[in-house]
């Protein structure tokens, strides 16, 4: 195990062996993230089968250590990609480095990617003139921390990405339980020099604050507004006045960064209806029948659809028919696994399966876990839709319009089940 | 590529469980048996049967899974399959089936105990032994109740193999140790028995473990068993080593049987039979001497075994303990293991040898290895075997020895485990006690035991030793001297100053003659170590301070000083800061004499059985203790240190030290609150008397003596402890009144009910009505601590000429008073003639094995019969005027006592008695009184007159009655009220 310890005053290097001790080879796997040994607080996150653990004796804000290990695992996967042990292994130099940079004294410094690069660089240290590192060092400690001055490129492009995940729990009458959606919008900006952006979307608030103005707008747009629950911004996003105006303004770091998280709660679009439907024959019998329906435009195409459906712990023995995509009895995993590649808009499918039960002495009913499923979907099932993305470069002369801008919608599943 | 045996192995079983070992995560080993499972249940949900082979392995897959802790709710029917099967392999994994995973499920048990009922038939003895295998193992209840019937017979029945038998024995003995009411008792006990005569070895073992339990509870079933198994043991212990070819054990003829025959022989007496018992005799000494012999082989096998034997014979010759020369031989034999190389040879001879030394016959044979045991203490490597030997030490310890093993105890207390120090504190601490031959002694041990080890000293110990000092009188002065020399020590436990500072506050007059002892020195000693204590030694200190007070006056200025001080009287501890505040007040408002009094020496402790002694058993719990407790040694008893001597040709001979403890000595001659009160000193004050001087103690032939007559009571002030213990005393053993009596009688005066006395134990309430020359009383007695009182008994008591005054019947009330409860006592009182002196209430009980008395003067004044009378101003005066003799009339001017309000003066005169007569006066502030004093031999007219004069603050009070007597008392009486 590969462990990079940032040495901190009062913590000793047997820290590391507590928490290999106590927490990789626990007889019981260690669930929660925080961990207590010997009054020294151990905060870890995982990446694959590499940890990366944040030790303390104080008390310290939790919340802050996880972002600060959430932002080294960025900072690392821009530097050198896929955090892996053998990547680790190559660039060992490289985090410590990085940990030299981004942490002072134990406390979290810089850790936008962007302005690390701008002195920490792999290809090997270029001797600087005098100018550039007076310019490093008003750069790290002036205003703008993340982005530098000086950026130039022929052809000035950004791309804007809304992810989102939807979440769902669904009763087996295809009441809605539970649904929320959570989104990010990242941002890659390749733009010249100091650009000021301006990014609006159809926020409810900014909407029916605009249609106050011009009234026959809100008839419009009003129902395609959408409710956001709440929302965290990039460092750049200048908050007052997006809590004055409610508009987003930033200048933008250089390269690919997340400008916000939100969450909505309210019309979500539910790209998919699973429609269970289960009947016991006898004790040693189950017959299940599975409908997905797609919820969406008929012009669009979901992908990689994934259905899961529970078998109970007695079956012995499963027979699927199913007309689209494969299916799979998976014993290790107890349960049938039905995979679709693609699937248009506005269409329907089915599986059906007879599943054997065996008799057993345990007068144990079976549970009936949710039926889960996973897929893609090129949308926003929040609704959430980009109005505009503004550019002002007030010094170098190139508008708005010369600027190219791609917008992509991509909507995963989160938690997506169904009761059956 | 995992290892895979051919043939009859199971090829897929053992894939399967290599694959489990190599699965990297808990995730994958889940997921692989997930997918056996699904495999399985898809085969045993398969439409084609199952052949044999698959079964079983699939089974055996189940069970393998099952181990690593997973739930298996399927495959049972398929096991119970297996049990019809006639192949031994499936069989024998079906009952391995069964046996792991069967639970209470009537349906399965049921096919289940058929196959098991079809076995046990069957003339097939591996099935009958697997079957029996699995009652066993299975031992539910359901299984007893389903075969505890048939298989006594299996036992007993003539053509059953050895094998068989050997199962079924077991079997058996599983069942009863499971559940003993579902063997049935029957004729086949008898044959039970006579299988120790079989011919297998195997057999009679496990015939020897039934027997041994089953005797346990019904002894006379078995007894024929003590001939048989005699014979079989003594055939064992003189068969040549190649006799019993199979059950020689490296060169030893069947160790295990010979065990568990000295085992089964050590649930019975000796044998009556003088055959048998000559026979048994000679099989133990052919042991013991067997142990002699070189040894036949090199391995530790052979010694274990022949250690073996030999120790279970010691044990059965300590369990007769009537064999003199067998007890001394297997002490001889254990001395030699003392010194051997083994480790646990020595753990198991030091542990015989302590059983040995609480034998009589050999008890002097165990001293003689005292060197060995103290040399094993002082040298040995293991911990446990310090420990056995110093619980030898302890075993072996009498009088003659006590000196050298207590200091040898002491010396390795220094170097002693921390796990085993308190224990072995106590035990320095009890033996030097037990078998204290002089009290310096004692004090110098107990006093180095705190030395060497204060941490481990509990509270009992130095409890006990301050209980010892304060009750024998010869040994205070040497304890002070010593406590006094411990504390010059520069670094001194905390236990140390605890006993130190109570002692020299007790006695440490008795060292002060001595210049480098003087009062100041000794104070700032003491003082020295205050600041270094916990807040419950500090306490200790300052009631020592306060005691110096008393015991030095010369003191009092700097101790008070240090008790003003403000780290005393505001102490952030409230238990210091009331001690400073109150013992400051003390010293400074109390006389010498109320100083004496309060801080006078401390009562001898009334306790009965040493608490140490109490705490070791309560340490070791009732196994450990036996050692203390069986017969010669007997300490819980009343008396300690009186016991037998250890040999019988020694007879006791009461040595002057033989009641170190005192407690059949008489109380002390000067007694004082009792000892809870110390705590509370300042609330118990109720004399200010001279405090009795505390009698030099006597020399130890003087109390010894006392031990025999019971001295005189001494003192002249005896407060609430009386001394002479009887439990009906005669009038003349009253006790004077105390000295507040007075104080509380004239609460009653004009009053009827209340409380009339209250102390820390006991309260009295009284009620009363009169009518002319009646009376009635009820006295209530409420004892207020948590503890009974014993032999409670109040009595009145009429002193002088009373009794043909005033006639009382009381009425006996119960002997005993629980804690916190409360006892009614009615008097009938009749007035004969009038009266001066009230009667006494004299009141005694035991109070925690401590006898106290109380005297009070019951509230009974002639005004209680007063008779109010009505009447004119012209009759008053009338009267007034016939009653003019000099002494029919009392007149007395006295100072008021309270504040002169109208009202109240009022309402006392009425209390009095006497009616109150307006407008006879012409003075309208005046009080002016009638009344008549009914007695049954005449009534005594009575007028008063009270005069108060408000400037002066005064009263002039005159009453004229008919008899001059009742004047003068009346008009005493009266006068204190205002």
């Amino acid at each position: 195990m590969l462990s990079s310890l940032y040495a901190s005053f009062s913590l000793r290097r047997n820290a590391v062996d507590a928490f290999r001790v106590n927490v990789i080879h626990a007889r019981q796997q260690v669930r929660s993230p925080v961990t207590n040994i010997a009054r020294t607080s151990f905060f870890h996150v995982k990446r694959s089968n590499i940890w990366l653990a944040a030790v303390t004796k104080q008390n310290v804000n939790a919340a802050m250590v996880f972002e600060f290990l959430y932002k080294m695992c960025d900072v690392m996967a821009a530097y050198f990609g896929k955090i892996s042990e053998e990547n680790i292994k190559n660039n060992f130099v490289l985090i410590y480095e990085l940990l030299d940079e981004i942490l002072d004294f134990g406390y979290p410094q810089n850790s936008e990617t962007g302005a690390l690069k701008t002195f920490i660089t792999q290809q090997g240290i270029k001797s600087q003139t005098k100018e550039e590192q007076s310019q490093i060092t008003s750069q790290v400690t002036g205003q703008i921390g993340w982005r530098r001055e000086g950026i130039k490129y022929r052809r000035n492009e950004l791309f804007l990405d809304v992810l989102e995940s939807v979440n769902l729990l669904m009763s087996p009458q295809g009441q809605v339980l539970s649904a929320h959606v959570s989104g990010r919008v990242v941002m890659k900006s390749y733009l010249s020099g100091m650009p000021e952006c301006k990014f609006g979307m159809n926020d409810k608030i900014v909407i029916e604050k605009q249609g106050k103005g011009t009234a026959d707008e809100t008839g419009k747009s009003g129902k395609q507004s959408i409710a956001i629950d709440d929302c965290t911004f990039h460092q750049c996003v200048r908050l007052s006045k997006f809590d004055s105006e409610r508009s987003i303004s930033f200048i933008p770091p250089d390269g690919e960064f997340e400008l916000m998280r939100y969450r909505t709660t309210k019309d979500i679009i539910l790209p998919f209806r699973v429609i269970p439907l289960v009947r016991e024959v006898g004790r040693t019998k189950l017959e299940v029948k599975v409908v997905i329906k797609s919820n969406f435009k008929p012009s669009l195409l979901a992908q990689k659809i994934e259905v899961r459906i529970p078998t109970p712990l007695n079956t012995s023995g499963v027979q699927v028919i199913c007309m689209k995509g494969k299916a799979k009895y998976k014993a290790s995993e107890n349960a049938i696994v039905w995979k679709i590649k693609r699937m248009a808009g506005m269409k329907e499918s089915q599986i059906s399966a007879e599943i054997e039960l065996l008799p057993t002495n345990d007068k144990k009913k079976w549970a009936r876990p949710p039926i889960s499923m996973n897929f893609e979907v090129p949308f926003a099932p929040s609704g959430l839709k980009v109005r505009y993305l503004k550019v002002f470069e007030p010094k170098l002369n190139y508008s708005d319009h010369d600027v190219i801008k791609w917008v992509r919608y991509i909507g995963r599943s989160g938690i997506y089940e169904t009761r059956c | 590529m995992p290892a895979v045996s051919k043939g009859d192995g199971m090829r897929g079983l053992a894939v399967f469980i290599s694959d489990i070992r190599n699965c990297k995560s808990k995730e994958a080993e889940i997921k692989r048996i997930n997918k056996e499972l699904a495999n399985i249940r898809s085969k045993f949900k398969g439409d084609k049967a199952l052949d044999g082979y698959s079964k079983k392995k699939y089974v055996c897959k189940l069970l393998f899974i099952f181990l690593l802790g997973h739930d298996i709710d399927f495959g049972h029917m398929e096991a119970v399959n297996l049990l019809s099967s006639n192949k031994y392999t499936e069989k024998q994994i079906g009952y391995l089936f069964i046996s792991v995973l069967v639970n209470s499920n009537s349906e399965l048990i049921r096919l289940i105990n058929n196959a098991i009922k079809n076995d046990l038939a069957s003339r097939n003895p591996t099935f009958m032994c697997l079957a029996l295998h699995c009652i066993a193992n299975v031992g539910s209840r359901e299984m007893g109740e389903a075969f505890a019937a048939d298989i006594p017979r299996i036992l007993v029945a003539g053509d059953s193999m050895d094998s068989v038998k050997q199962s079924a024995a077991l079997c058996l003995l599983r069942l009863y140790k499971a559940s003993p009411d579902l063997v049935p008792m029957g004729e086949w006990t008898a044959r039970v028995v006579h299988l120790l005569n079989d011919q297998h070895m195997g057999v009679v073992t496990a015939a020897v473990s039934l027997i041994t339990c089953l005797c346990k509870k019904n002894p006379d079933d078995f007894k024929t068993c003590i001939s048989l198994a005699v014979s079989r043991l003594s055939r064992i212990v003189s068969s040549a080593s190649t006799d019993l070819q199979d059950y020689t054990y490296y060169f030893v003829p069947a160790p295990w049987l010979s065990v568990k025959l000295l085992r089964l022989l050590q649930c019975y007496p000796p044998p009556e039979d003088a055959a048998v018992k000559g026979r048994l005799v000679e099989c133990l000494e052919t042991v013991l001497n067997k142990a002699q012999e070189p040894p036949k082989s090199k391995k530790v096998q052979h010694s274990n075994a022949k250690n073996a034997i030999l120790f279970e014979t010691i044990s059965l010759i300590i369990h007769y303990d009537s064999e003199p020369n067998l007890l001394v031989r297997a002490c001889n034999q254990l001395g030699q293991f003392l010194q051997h190389r083994e480790t646990n040879l020595r753990y198991l001879a030091l542990e015989s040898m302590c059983t040995l030394a609480s034998s009589e016959f050999s008890h002097e044979a165990v001293k003689t290895h005292i060197d060995t045991v103290i040399n094993a203490l002082k040298t040995e490597r293991d911990v446990s075997v310090r420990q056995r030997a110093a619980d030898l030490l302890y075993a072996m310890c009498d009088r003659s020895n006590a000196k050298q093993i207590v200091s040898e105890m002491l010396r390795y207390l220094e170097t002693a485990d921390y796990a085993i120090r308190e224990e072995i504190v106590l035990k320095v601490a009890i033996l030097a006690e037990k078998y204290a031959v002089d009290y310096s002694w004692y004090v110098d041990t107990i006093l180095n035991l705190i030395r060497i080890a204060g941490d481990y000293v509990s509270e009992e110990v130095w409890y006990r030793v301050l209980q010892i000092v304060t009750n024998r009188d010869d040994v205070q002065g040497y304890a002070a001297k010593t406590v006094f020399e411990a504390l010059q020590a520069p670094a001194c436990h905390e236990n140390m100053v605890k006993v130190g500072g109570y002692i020299l506050g007790e006695f440490g007059n008795l060292i002060a003659g001595d210049p480098r002892s003087s009062p100041p020195v000794q104070f700032s000693l003491l003082h020295s170590k205050f600041h270094l204590c916990s807040v419950a030694t500090r306490a200790l200190l300052l009631s020592t301070y306060i005691k110096f007070i008393n015991l030095f006056p010369e003191t009092k200025a700097t101790i008070q000083g240090v008790l003003r001080a403000g780290s005393q009287l505001r102490n952030a501890d409230v238990e210091l800061q009331q001690r400073a505040v109150e013992y400051l007040t003390l010293s400074s408002v109390a006389s010498t004499d109320v100083l004496a009094t309060v801080l006078e020496e401390m009562p001898p402790f009334p306790e009965r059985e040493s608490s140490i002694l109490a705490k070791l058993k309560r340490k070791k719990g009732p196994g450990a203790a036996s050692a203390l407790d069986d017969g010669r040694r007997d300490v819980s008893s009343n008396d300690i240190n009186g016991g037998v001597e250890p040999t019988p040709s020694t007879v006791s001979t009461p040595s002057p030290s033989a009641d170190l403890l005192g407690l059949r000595a008489a109380p002390p001659p000067a007694a004082s609150p009792a000892p809870a009160s110390t705590r509370n000193l300042l609330v118990d004050v109720f004399s200010d008397g001279p405090a009795a001087q505390p009698s030099l103690g006597p020399t130890p032939e003087e109390a010894f003596l006392s031990e025999l007559e019971p001295p005189a009571p001494e003192s002249p002030m005896a407060l609430l402890a009386d001394p002479a213990p009887a439990a009906d005393p005669g009038p003349e053993d009253i006790g004077p009144p105390i000295p507040e009596a007075d104080e509380l009688l004239n609460k009653f005066v004009c009053k009827n009910s209340g409380v009339l006395f209250e102390n820390q134990l006991l309260q009295i309430g009284v009620k009363s009505e009169f009518r002319q020359n009646l009376g009635r009383m009820y006295l209530f007695y409420g004892n207020k601590t948590s503890v009974q009182f014993q032999n409670f008994s109040p009595m009145v008591v009429h002193p002088g000429e009373l009794q043909t005054q005033l006639a009382v019947q009381t009425k006996r009330v119960a002997g005993q008073v629980d804690g916190g409860a409360q006892v009614q006592q009615v008097l009938n009182i009749e007035c004969l003639r009038d009266f001066l002196t009230p009667p006494l209430l004299s009141v005694r009980f035991r109070y925690g094995g401590a006898p106290q008395s109380l005297t009070l003067k019951l509230p009974v004044t002639i005004n209680k019969f007063f008779q109010p009378t009505e009447m004119a101003a012209q009759d008053f005066f009338q009267r007034w005027k016939q009653l003019s003799l000099p002494l029919q009339e009392a007149q007395k001017i006295f100072k008021a006592n309270h504040p002169m309000d109208a009202e109240v003066t009022k309402a006392k005169l009425l209390g009095f008695g006497s009616a109150l007569l307006d407008n006879v006066d012409p003075n309208p502030e005046n009080f002016v009184g009638a009344g008549i004093i009914q007695t049954k031999a005449l009534q005594v007219g009575c007028l008063l007159r009270l005069e108060p004069n408000a400037q002066a603050q005064m009263y002039r009070l005159t009453l004229r009655t008919s008899k001059e007597p009742v004047s003068r008392h009346l008009c005493e009486l009266l006068a204190q009220q205002f």
